[in-house]
């Protein structure tokens, strides 16, 4: 009886936070699998509080292509998690794979078919989520 | 009527007084979790929660009482588990 507790693991959704950044295995509805990397927290630190004349330096308008996108206010915020309570992720450089099992009228045949595609960013939505795993590394 | 938290599988000893002392006692212990879908999964459960996520580890997964895969950990959703019942599996698999 192998009694095996990690030391900050209360709840299952804390072991998804370990595979953060990793690629993952997903099983999700409909008969379609993912392979991704979840996506987690970027080089981007938290640099904590900065007082207003700090950030206007830092700003530095006058370098070529110092507009920040919005979404960076998102980053420098807390350390994001692309994944919630319900399962939505954020998967990127993923790939899909989608079974289909046709039954030949004549043989009764199975035949699985599998489509397989390939998407950079993916946004998945926790409803349609039935198991997440790392993929396996060792046997 | 009683359908919160699991069924113990096989009647063992230990009083259980409440679903949640149940999904206290059985963490570490073989289970076996059946999902809506049908598909089997047996494994090792490592913690669960109020929703019945599942996280698991050795798991196993049997389609029509067939192994179809096996994943080092596995987590699953827990609106997609019918059930989660412990067993008294014989660790046929190194680790």
């Amino acid at each position: 009886m192998a009694t095996e507790e990690e030391s900050t693991v209360k709840e299952p959704l804390d072991l998804i936070r370990l595979s953060l950044d990793e690629r993952i295995y997903v099983k999700l509805r409909s008969d379609r699998e993912l392979r991704g990397k979840l996506h987690g927290t970027e080089k981007k630190k938290i640099k904590g509080k900065k007082k207003r004349t700090q950030r206007r330096r830092n700003l530095n308008l006058s370098a070529p292509g110092a507009f920040r996108p919005p979404l960076s206010l998102l980053e420098s915020r807390r350390r994001t998690q692309a994944y919630d309570q319900h399962l939505n992720m954020i998967l990127g450089d993923v790939e899909e794979i989608l079974t289909t099992v046709e039954i030949d009228d004549e043989t009764y045949e199975e035949i699985v078919r599998t489509t397989r595609r390939t998407v950079p960013f993916l946004f998945v939505r926790g409803d349609g989520v039935i198991l997440v795993s790392p993929p396996l590394r060792t046997a | 009527m009683s359908t919160g938290g699991g069924e113990k599988g096989s009647g063992g000893g230990g009083s259980v007084k409440t679903p949640a002392d149940f999904l206290k006692s059985i963490r570490g212990r073989p289970v076996v979790v059946k999902l809506n879908s049908g598909v089997d999964y047996r494994g090792i459960l490592a913690c669960l929660d109020g929703y019945m996520n599942i996280a698991m580890e050795q798991t196993e997964e049997y389609v029509n009482g067939q192994l179809k895969n096996k994943y080092g950990d596995a987590f699953i959703r827990g609106n997609n588990v019918l059930y989660i019942s412990t067993s008294k599996r014989t660790l046929a698999e190194g680790a």
